[in-house]
């Protein structure tokens, strides 16, 4: 219905084959939202092989770059976690730098936003829920279940504190990929919207721009944010899961 | 409720979705058939960059950082070392120059305690030298001095005898005449 009209805020996130792929019965095909995918990996990629193509004592613009996003995911890693995190620093620096390349990527006119499907962010909150809850009974045993009983709450409220625990325990990979996806569809769609207007209005198409302007501004932080946003937050699962005790 | 309301927005076309039996119907979010390949691709790449960043990045990134971690360190180690080397030095010219300016003190003040000991012999050389010579001279002054008295008293006699003798026979003896005299 919305497809035909070329300032459809949403047509941006529509999926379109590019190579038809099936295995067994099931369609994989290769489209544009697994193109983007292998641009933000090719792009994080790309900065660390140049940044670390000539390491040096007294790093290159390109070195310091990929020193800065790692000592930066390494200490937010530290300070959330402590040293236990370091087993999963790996999968904690890979899950920032895609995030934040989808994001980035994203930003540029006519590109996909592979961070602006619901399917993607829930995949990595659900992997992370599954993760934070395994390695939860992994390292405390049935002690785990304490998060759902916090230390000090009278006995008396646990019929109401237990369930509450536990529906929000549930709700963590929901809220975790709903923000970073709603974050993305909304604020790509305004830019959309407002692009629109630029043309429509003509020669006043001026007073959009400028707001056009500002609100690009705004969704670069918010790119780079919500990247930050929920690495932070797998990193407090994690240490949840680690420390129940807090 | 912010939350609920955005669940309730991606939910419900979906569920519209699953009614109507379409696939373009609402968000392309919720299009159903691109999600094994969403899916999949997304499994592949991120595996593949998982692994890059654990096999290749992470190792070299934190041996390059802790390569420079240690430099820094040792370059501090260095310069301390360097430092207290330099304040020893320091220390030790200090000790030096204080001894020898005790040294030079103790030199001066010796030669002049050896100067004065050397003038005050002199003098008292000098001093008795010339009480030496001032009582010979006095001495011989006393003995010409008796002498010359002598002489005179001699002389005078003699003057005197003579003279008497052209006035009277009797010539008094040189006694007689040195008794008078006195």
């Amino acid at each position: 219905m919305a497809a035909d009209n070329p300032i459809d805020p949403i047509h941006q996130f529509e999926i379109s084959k590019i190579a038809e792929m099936q295995i067994a019965g099931i369609d994989i095909s290769f489209t544009n939202s697994s193109l983007f995918m292998v641009f933000a990996i090719a792009a994080t990629m790309t900065l660390f092989i140049l940044g670390l193509s000539k390491r040096s004592i007294i790093p290159n613009r390109m070195q310091m770059l990929s020193e800065l996003s790692y000592n930066f995911i390494a200490n937010m890693l530290r300070d959330q976690v402590g040293d236990q995190g370091r087993a999963y620093f790996p999968f904690i620096f890979s899950l920032f730098m895609f995030i934040f390349f989808c994001n980035f990527i994203g930003l540029i006119p006519y590109t996909f936003t592979v961070t602006s499907h619901l399917v993607v962010t829930f995949a990595f909150a659900g992997l992370i829920f599954l993760a934070v809850t395994i390695i939860g009974f992994m390292k405390n045993g049935l002690g785990y279940l304490r998060i759902f009983y916090p230390s000090g709450i009278p006995i008396f409220l646990a019929p109401l504190i237990v369930p509450i625990e536990i529906i929000s325990y549930l709700s963590k990979p929901i809220s975790l990929s709903v923000r970073l996806c709603a974050n993305m569809l909304a604020g790509h769609s305004i830019l959309k919207i407002f692009a629109g207007f630029i043309v429509m209005l003509g020669f006043l198409g001026f007073a959009p721009l400028i707001f056009l302007v500002v609100l690009y501004a705004l969704e670069t932080l918010i790119a780079a944010l919500q990247a930050y946003i929920f690495t932070i937050l797998t990193c407090i699962y994690l240490n949840d899961a680690l420390h129940p005790d807090h | 409720m912010k939350f609920f309301l955005k669940i309730f927005i991606f939910v419900l076309p979906l569920s519209r979705a699953y009614a109507e039996g379409q696939k373009s119907a609402g968000l392309p979010q919720m299009d159903i058939s691109t999600f094994p390949s969403q899916l999949f691709w997304l499994i592949i790449t991120f595996t593949a960059l998982y692994l890059f960043m654990w096999k290749f990045v992470i190792p070299r990134l934190s041996t390059t950082i802790e390569e420079r971690k240690d430099k820094i360190s040792n370059d501090i180690n260095d310069a301390e070392n360097l430092n207290s080397e330099a304040s020893k030095i320091l220390e030790n010219y200090d000790d030096k120059m204080n001894s020898a300016s005790l040294e030079s003190n103790e030199i001066v003040s010796s030669s002049k305690a050896t100067m004065n000991e050397y003038l005050d012999k002199l003098k008292k050389d000098n001093e008795i030298k010339i009480n030496s010579m001032i009582t010979e001279s006095e001495k011989k002054i006393h003995k010409q001095k008796q002498q010359s008295e002598q002489e005179i008293k001699k002389a005078t006699i003699d003057t005197i005898k003579s003279i008497v003798s052209k006035y009277v026979e009797s010539v008094p003896s040189d006694d007689e005449i040195s008794k008078k005299l006195n």
